[in-house]
């Protein structure tokens, strides 16, 4: 958001330097929430806990990085939540009928993928505006779903499969790993690969980008596609943790994951941020929540509070970026 | 809805010749069902026992359901559509007991007689009101974990949506229940806001503060089983209770990993509303009032609730006018 103040003096020269600095103002703030919590928690700073932070940041993360590309374009992804909730009702019925794990992660990524080529499809071919396409998309799912499921609720997923969401390797749960994978490969590709420079080129300018011989249509596809995709890793990781799976699961999740692109420093607007912002901001939101619960903060109040550090780290972090940059 | 008309049109000289002796008994009336969404498997045992209801005694259900769960325009604009399409008899659970009463309102001016289930409503004219106790149903399923608990240990309540009658209904039960028992210590109390991902994140927070937790209270199944995988990722174990009745629950006290699920009782509600509605129709003597007593499912209880929604039975209606509390 802070790029609406300065869109001009921040040209996209070389990613790495700027963003590197702006990331580390970023941190700042999680860093300081991080402190204060580990002030006033014992337990906070514990190695287990640590794990417990990023075990439950990593679905959020999931859904977020692939939306993160989406905001890049500046394009919007509203339908991630409702997404998840489809991919993992069809995977978890997959798992359940065929006893295969494999088919069923495969069937979620696919729902996943298919979803936001769909979406992509809608923003480019039918030139519908991505805010609108993927909030008809939205309602598409939500019927789909709450048909398919008719208020059951599938559960009961083989020990197997589970280890995905619940399991540890070497000390580390493997959602941690995962998300690391992911963080990695995100950045590489954002940063460092033509097609990402061309995503953060057609969002900054599309019309330059148009002229400059960029794909425009193809990238917009590739973006939906990978954020859906996304939408469906976070279904597999969301069966694996819960061992169950019902209709509703994705409405809360689209606005924290929209939220979390938009503290990471991404700009509404496109061209400008990070899929490690966006880590950044999911932290943010999981940090809020866990030491809520550490601190046992009356449930009265807890909305009030991650309104107000929610507001205050975005704050923090632009304030400081002004006097520096 | 047009068939059914007819349908009424041409079965009424009959029952006229017939028999007037039973006085004004017709088949074939339409009942509206307004239930909160779709995604919620309580409202669909609601829907069940309604359309069983309706079956049993030669009626017919229309379903009102808001595409986006809970949503108090879409409700309200749904009853503006059957105050035009004038069904016989509604069955009214409101998405938001106050505002949903202008809607009330306009069923009760149109003259078609509603029956208010699930939620009480704030204002407006009702036949009868048929519902569960959530306080009661919170105090008895909490009072069955502390018994198994031996009276004493630590504890953690996980709530629901905050500020939703139920959850607060529910909370102030168990809340309740732990202070019968003086060796029982309530660790914290916190939002899992009905969901099965917010309970298991707040579970494996409190379990991170917590060292010692023997009992969990969730006010609904879904945030129950949430918290179960949280501690079975932890390998820790803890007793655990939750309310509703729903059939992934029973599944789960069935196996051991809960010990006990409150039922809530959709499935008869929905019956229970449905016949009132109907008999009202009929002219037969209905009762204004029915609060369901709480059932608490467990190990001990759970068969004649380990079945498909489809094949249970509706209660009788002398069975069902015995909890009558007005």
């Amino acid at each position: 958001m802070t790029d609406i103040t300065k869109p001009v003096d921040a040209p996209p020269r070389s990613h790495l330097s700027g963003d590197l600095v702006q990331l580390l103002y970023r941190l700042l703030a999680a860093l300081l929430v991080c402190v204060l919590l580990a002030l006033l928690s014992d337990s906070f700073l514990s190695m287990s806990n640590i794990l417990n932070v990023l075990r439950q940041t990593s679905l959020l993360f999931f859904i977020a990085s692939g939306l993160t590309l989406v905001v890049l374009t500046g394009g919007l992804d509203l339908s991630v939540g409702a997404n998840v909730a489809l991919s993992a009702c069809l995977a978890g019925t997959v798992i359940q009928h065929t006893g295969s794990p494999s088919l069923g992660v495969l069937t979620g990524l696919l729902t996943g993928g298919v979803v936001g080529l769909l979406n992509g499809v809608m923003v480019t071919a039918l030139r519908i505006p991505s805010f609108i396409a993927t909030y008809g998309m939205l309602w598409v799912l939500n019927g789909l779903t709450y048909w398919y499921m008719a208020g059951e609720t599938i559960h009961g997923f083989p020990p197997g499969f589970r280890q995905i969401g619940s399991g540890y390797l070497f000390g580390l749960p493997i959602p941690v790993y995962l998300l690391l994978i992911f963080l990695a490969i995100g950045t590489v590709f954002a940063q460092r690969t033509i097609w990402g420079q061309e995503i953060y080129a057609l969002g900054a300018n599309p019309v330059a980008a148009r002229l400059s011989g960029i794909p425009v249509a193809r990238r917009l596809l590739l973006v939906y596609c990978v954020s859906g995709t996304m939408a469906g890793l976070a279904s597999i990781i969301f069966l694996a943790r819960l061992n169950s799976a019902e209709a509703d699961i994705g409405e809360s999740l689209t606005l924290p994951a929209i939220a979390a692109v938009l503290i990471g420093g991404t700009s509404l607007f496109g061209g400008v941020g990070t899929v490690f912002g966006t880590f950044i901001g999911a932290l943010i939101l999981t940090l809020v929540l866990n030491g809520m619960n550490l601190l046992s903060i009356n449930a009265n109040w807890q909305p009030f509070i991650t309104g107000v550090i929610v507001i205050l780290a975005v704050w923090l972090d632009m304030t400081t970026r002004r006097h520096k940059l | 809805m047009t068939p059914v008309k007819q349908l009424t049109c041409l079965a009424l000289p009959l029952v006229l010749c017939g028999s007037l002796a039973t006085a004004a008994r017709a088949d074939g009336e339409t009942v509206a069902v307004f239930t909160k969404n779709q995604t919620n498997p309580f409202f669909q045992t609601i829907r069940v026992g309604a359309d069983l209801a309706a079956k049993t005694l030669n009626a017919k259900t229309q379903h009102y359901i808001p595409t986006k769960p809970d949503s108090i325009p879409e409700q309200l604009s749904q009853i503006e559509d059957v105050v035009v399409k004038k069904p016989d008899a509604i069955v009214f659970i409101p998405v938001d007991y106050k505002a949903m009463v202008p809607g009330i309102e306009k069923i009760n001016d149109a003259k078609i007689p509603a029956v208010n289930v699930t939620d009480r409503s704030a204002g407006g004219q009702f036949v009868a009101f048929v519902g569960a106790d959530d306080y009661n149903l919170g105090l008895e399923t909490g009072r069955y974990l502390l018994k198994a608990l031996g009276g004493k240990g630590n504890v953690v309540i996980i709530e629901g949506v905050k500020g939703s009658l139920t959850s607060v209904d529910r909370v102030r039960g168990f809340n309740d229940a732990i202070k019968e028992n003086a060796g029982v210590k309530l660790l914290a109390s916190q939002p899992g806001n009905y969901q099965r991902l917010q309970a298991l994140q707040v579970m494996e927070n409190l379990m991170q503060s917590n060292s010692q937790i023997d009992g969990v209270l969730a006010a609904n199944d879904a945030m129950a089983v949430g918290a179960i995988e949280a501690l079975d990722g932890a390998n820790r174990k803890a007793q655990v209770i939750g309310i509703n009745g729903t059939k992934e629950a029973v599944d789960a006290v069935k196996s051991g990993k809960l010990l006990a699920t409150g039922d809530y009782n959709g499935f008869a509600q929905g019956c229970i509303g449905t016949m009132i509605a109907i008999r009202t129709l009929r002219k037969q003597p209905v009762v204004s009032e029915i609060v369901l007593k709480p059932t608490v499912i467990t190990k001990d209880n759970y068969q004649p609730f380990d079945v498909a929604l489809e094949t249970r039975t509706c209660p009788s209606w002398d069975e069902a006018a015995k909890f009558a509390t007005k």
